[in-house]
């Protein structure tokens, strides 16, 4: 138990004091060494869990205090604090929640009379090792990469005296709260951590301490505090009505569903909050002025997943309810939404930020769909989702700094003028989108799992579309190259951008081809134990759940066999090479993209996508999604009048 | 013949340029490919783009302006082409031969294999001279 | 082994009859309009002397976008013909249909630049109704592999039949049809000159021939399976949907892209639902 003990310590501490050196040491050599010493050490010690496999541990108290009682001071001051922000802010909405939160988490403790504490402290079981794995590895070379990217960031910004020791402060400090958070057995314990999660996501996005940084940094903080003020009032009827708070028997069945609904939809609901789901989606759109990697670590990778943690942790819980469903139709309508949305968008990251809030959603529709296929595939969609996605927005800060734009359009031809960088995000976006790769496997699998609600089935197949459109349409533009067969030349890039983008790229790769493992962890040992089936299952190297077979290695053979030759064997001789067609009209020369215009004058092509602004853009589509999603979420709430 | 000459003659699919044509010439080669003529059971497609063309039938004088553009068309065709001039003004430039813009016939700018005389060219006299067309192209061979 | 039989068998004579068809379809398109046509083996012809022009390119990278093309569909036709899962068939196929897609992104070309938007839009009509018919077929034999199609004991067609008809829209718009044929259209007609193929020529355009050949060939597989218990009457079927085709090509008119997506998905996502909700009612 000694070595438990040292890795849970090391998972949730180090990050702690890792965070404090980098603030208040100044020197940038020292806070490199302590981000990646902190970096390695969780990757290795969230690998040893793995294989240590699933555990209980309460650590013993320190100082003479129990844990639960500093966890409980350190609430209420977290509270204060947040008060005071809101003061500060001057935003009623901040204020009024941290004070709600402060009066519930009161009565909770002291007015009740129920104890709270709970048995064992830290509950982890597979579920949580895989969260834990995802936080410390994605996390990790978030981190790492951010060292490089922050130093260029502020030169850009021709800042004085730097701002990284409190950037990375928070940065650090939030891998170790994330950690704490899905260990955790006690939702009061959950809930603290929760809370240090909302901290150091708003002071990340205001980071830049630019007007419209502390604006979206406000929206994110009140609609995160109201996430928490549901989270408390969750905690309060979870407590009178279970007269406990320990997650391992709130989903070991003793309690049936209907019992607790009120809390359960509570608590769902501030994980809707937390996972930005319609009509919450504006904070983490806001969100994205933050520098990139605060996005990557924060909202896609790490942050927005324990919303989703939550309740798929919940899920066995409220199985079989009428909770259930509406969470299914809210996740869903929040995934086609979403998506549709991000058609519009011609800002990387805002389509990126469209695109996290959909996976989240049909993860969340997973969740409630509640089979065990169907909770499989919502692990497997966090688990590639996270690396998937935190690649992209990785990569799209490296191609914002190379030239110096965000919007898609002006990424034409990257992969010709910086081919590293490029072809790692034209892997980024085929990992997301196409077969084999493990992303769309575990959409497929999704949508074998919704067969027997089919309203919720024809969202996922419409939402598969719209996702379609809008990542093609980005990797098309990235892929325009001039017509010269000069060779493409890599680009000069620093070690420490390259090696977590070509990490994380490889990892995607990799963890596709040999999905059956990762298969095999999430369906006979995460799941089964809840649904008494695996639900997903490895045949050989391909996957299946029972309805269905995905094969994947014959898949990647063909990948190999269409990639491999063309770039062993085939050459581009200059005398091969031909403009495109323009009528005639090209301007001199082969490699031309020019045409000649009115009064012959020489112009450039310029090739834009479609975007459908009017019929699909923000304004068109928010007027009636978001009082949808809102009515969808007074029926989640109100389901207990219904049962 | 081999298969691929055989090949080539079966399937000569058609980029058709009008450099200055006064359109008769125009009318009378889409008349080929109305009902009436069809020169698609000769495997003949008028394909409006000539990175897919292998023969290239023109119209119309060679003048100042079309001359970059008629060169640009022939150079995007791959390899094995032909070039058929169709009409008086594509041969010699016809009545505008001495006009100041004018350079004269297409074979001023792209060298020509079939030269057929009219005005209008009358679909058989256009038929008559794919034909020519054709077996000049399969005994072209063709450099990769 | 058996499989690797069918395999090469699909591989090899795969071609043959596609190209066949598509010279059924050129020569009764010429009838059709009181013409003669070409011979019905034009297509062999066509692709030998593409195979044989000179190598141009625009794009360094072309050919390696003509291959995925080629080789996804042959894969995803060769899944099909071994029974794997329909949902992964279909989105192989559309790995296909990605790959052509970033060959015409991958030039600066106007007009491969229209193709394209207008292709990726073909594909987000049709997809939709590709997999809801994956999902009514679950409804019927409890599995999304095609295998287990065979094990029914009555034609799809007879409970599906709503869904057969959205297929057949989904058909037109594979065959590059009127009025579905905007992103580029059949042989022997310009849209866009030639939209997403406008930057390939030689032998690259030979093997996206060859591609649509073994294209055709599993979307009349899809349409051929719905009358499983019976092949020849499936193969009659299929046959049937490829002359429906053509002669609605010879009626209809060419639209536009914005009333392809309403009536594909309107009418299509209609029947599928309506096909699916009165399974679910009977069920």
């Amino acid at each position: 138990m000694g070595s438990i003990a040292q890795l849970v310590a090391v998972a949730v501490l180090l990050p702690l004091v890792a965070g404090l050196i980098c603030y208040f040491v100044r020197s940038s050599a020292v806070r490199t060494f302590s981000v990646v010493v902190t970096a390695i050490a969780l990757i290795v010690v969230s690998l040893l869990l793995l294989r240590n496999g699933p555990f209980e541990y309460s650590p013993p108290p320190m100082a003479g205090m129990e844990w639960g009682t500093i966890i409980l001071v350190a609430d209420m001051a977290l509270l204060v604090l947040f008060l005071a922000l809101g003061i500060y802010l001057k935003n009623v909405l901040v204020t009024v929640f941290a004070v709600a939160q402060g009066a519930i988490m009161g009565y909770v403790e002291f007015g009740m009379g129920i104890r709270t504490e709970v048995q064992p402290a830290f509950f982890v079981d597979e579920l949580s090792i895989i969260m834990a794995l995802v936080i410390s590895i994605v996390g990790s070379l978030i981190c790492v990469y951010a060292l490089e990217y922050m130093k260029d960031h502020e030169h850009h910004l021709h800042l004085e005296t730097s701002r990284q020791p409190r950037f990375f402060f928070y940065m650090v400090l939030f891998l170790g709260a994330m950690n704490a958070l899905v260990f955790s057995n006690n939702l009061l314990w959950v809930y603290f951590f929760w809370e240090v999660t909302t901290l150091c996501s708003f002071m990340l996005i205001r980071h830049d301490l630019t007007e419209v940084s502390m604006v979206n940094a406000t929206r994110a903080l009140w609609m995160n505090s109201l996430g928490g003020v549901a989270f408390a009032a969750g905690i309060m009827f979870m407590l009178q009505q279970a007269h406990t708070l320990s997650l391992k028997e709130l989903i070991s069945g003793q309690t049936p569903g209907v019992a607790i609904i009120l809390p359960l939809s509570l608590l769902v609901f501030a994980g809707f909050t937390k996972a930005a789901q319609m009509p919450f989606q504006s904070w983490l759109l806001g969100a994205m002025v933050a520098p990139t990697p605060v996005s990557a670590l924060l909202h896609s990778s790490t942050m927005v997943k324990a919303g989703v943690y939550l309740i798929v942790r919940l899920a066995p819980a409220y199985v079989d309810t009428h909770l259930s469903t509406i969470v299914a139709v809210a996740g869903a309508f929040t995934f086609l939404l979403t998506a549709t949305l991000a058609i519009s968008q011609s800002n990387a990251k805002r389509v990126l930020a469209y695109s996290t809030i959909s996976n989240l959603g049909l993860i969340i529709a997973c969740a409630g769909i509640n089979t065990s296929l169907a909770i499989s595939a919502a692990i497997m969609l966090i688990i590639f989702h996270a690396i998937s996605k935190a690649l992209l927005f990785l990569c799209t800060g490296t191609i914002e700094h190379l030239i110096g734009s965000r919007d898609i359009e002006d990424m034409e031809g990257v992969v010709a003028k910086f081919p590293i960088t490029g072809v790692i995000t034209v892997i980024g976006v085929i990992t997301m989108l196409l077969p084999p790769f493990a992303v769309l496997i575990s959409k497929w699998a999704a949508i074998e799992a919704s067969v027997n609600m089919p309203p919720i089935a024809l969202i996922f197949i419409v939402g598969s579309a719209a996702t379609t459109l809008f990542w093609v349409k980005w990797v098309g533009k990235l892929l325009t190259a001039p017509p010269t067969a000069v060779p493409i030349k890599a680009e000069k890039i620093a070690a420490l951008y390259v090696a977590p983008l070509a990490i994380l790229a490889a990892l995607a790769v990799v963890l596709s081809i040999l999905v059956a493992p990762v298969v095999d962890l999430v369906g006979k040992l995460a799941v089964a134990p809840y649904y008494k089936a695996a639900g997903i299952a490895a045949a050989g190297g391909d996957v299946s759940t029972g309805i269905g077979i995905a094969t994947i290695w014959p898949l990647f053979l063909v990948l190999a066999v269409v990639i491999v030759p063309v770039y062993l064997f085939v050459r581009v001789r200059s005398e091969d090479v031909r403009p495109a067609y323009m009528c005639g009209e090209n301007a001199a020369g082969v490699s031309t993209m020019e045409f000649r215009s009115v009064g012959d004058k020489p112009e450039m092509v310029n090739n834009s996508n479609y975007y459908f602004d009017k019929a699909l853009g923000e304004a068109s589509l928010n007027g009636w999604a978001n009082p949808a999603a809102i009515a969808l979420l007074v029926a989640l709430v109100g389901v207990v009048v219904w049962r | 013949m081999g298969l691929v000459d055989t090949a080539r003659v079966k399937s000569p699919w058609i980029l058709h340029y009008d450099c200055g044509s006064c359109n008769g010439c125009d009318i009378e080669i889409l008349a080929c490919l109305t009902p009436l003529y069809d020169i698609e059971r000769f495997g003949m497609v008028n394909v409006g783009n000539p990175k897919h063309a292998d023969v290239l039938v023109i119209t119309g004088p060679a003048n100042v302006r079309n001359q970059r553009v008629l060169r640009n068309l022939y150079e995007q065709m791959p390899d094995p082409k032909a070039v058929m001039a169709i009409g008086t003004c594509a041969c010699t430039g016809g009545v505008f031969h001495n006009c100041y813009n004018v350079l004269g016939g297409v074979d001023k700018v792209v060298p020509v294999d079939v030269y057929i005389p009219g005005c209008s060219v009358k679909p058989e006299a256009i038929i008559d001279g794919v034909v020519l067309a054709l077996a000049k192209f399969a005994g072209k061979g063709g450099a990769k | 082994m058996n499989d690797l039989l069918i395999v090469l068998a699909t591989i090899v004579l795969g071609p043959l009859v596609g190209g066949f068809l598509f010279g059924i379809d050129r020569r009764l398109t010429a009838r059709l309009q009181g013409r003669y046509g070409p011979p019905i083996v034009q297509p062999f012809y066509d692709f030998i002397k593409l195979w044989s022009k000179s190598r141009i390119v625009v794009s360094q990278s072309q050919s390696l976008y003509v291959l995925g093309y080629l080789l996804f569909t042959i894969t995803a036709l060769c899944m099909f013909v071994l029974g794997q899962d329909l949902l992964i068939t279909i989105f192989v196929l559309a790995f296909g249909g990605f790959s052509l897609i970033m060959g015409a992104y991958a030039v600066k070309s106007p007009y491969a630049n229209f193709g394209a938007q207008r292709e990726i839009l073909q594909m987000v009509a049709y997809e939709p109704i590709l997999m809801l018919a994956a999902l009514a077929i679950y409804m019927q034999t409890h599995s999304f592999m095609v295998k287990d199609v065979f094990k029914l004991n009555h034609p799809l067609l007879i409970s599906l039949p709503l869904i057969f008809v959205a297929l057949l829209i989904v058909l037109t718009i594979k065959m590059r049809k009127s009025p579905f044929d905007i992103s580029a259209s059949a042989h022997a007609h310009q849209e866009i000159v030639r939209g997403v193929y406008t930057e390939y020529s030689g032998p690259y355009m030979a093997l996206i021939e060859l591609t649509h050949w073994y294209e055709l060939l599993l979307v009349l597989g899809i349409i051929g399976i719905f009358w499983a218990t019976n092949p020849i009457v499936g193969v009659v079927l299929a046959l049937a949907a490829f002359v429906l085709e053509i002669v609605v090509d010879n009626i209809e008119a060419r639209m536009t892209w914005p009333w392809m997506i309403k009536f594909v998905w309107t009418t299509g996502i209609s029947l599928s639902v309506v096909n699916i909700g009165l399974l679910w009612l009977v069920r």
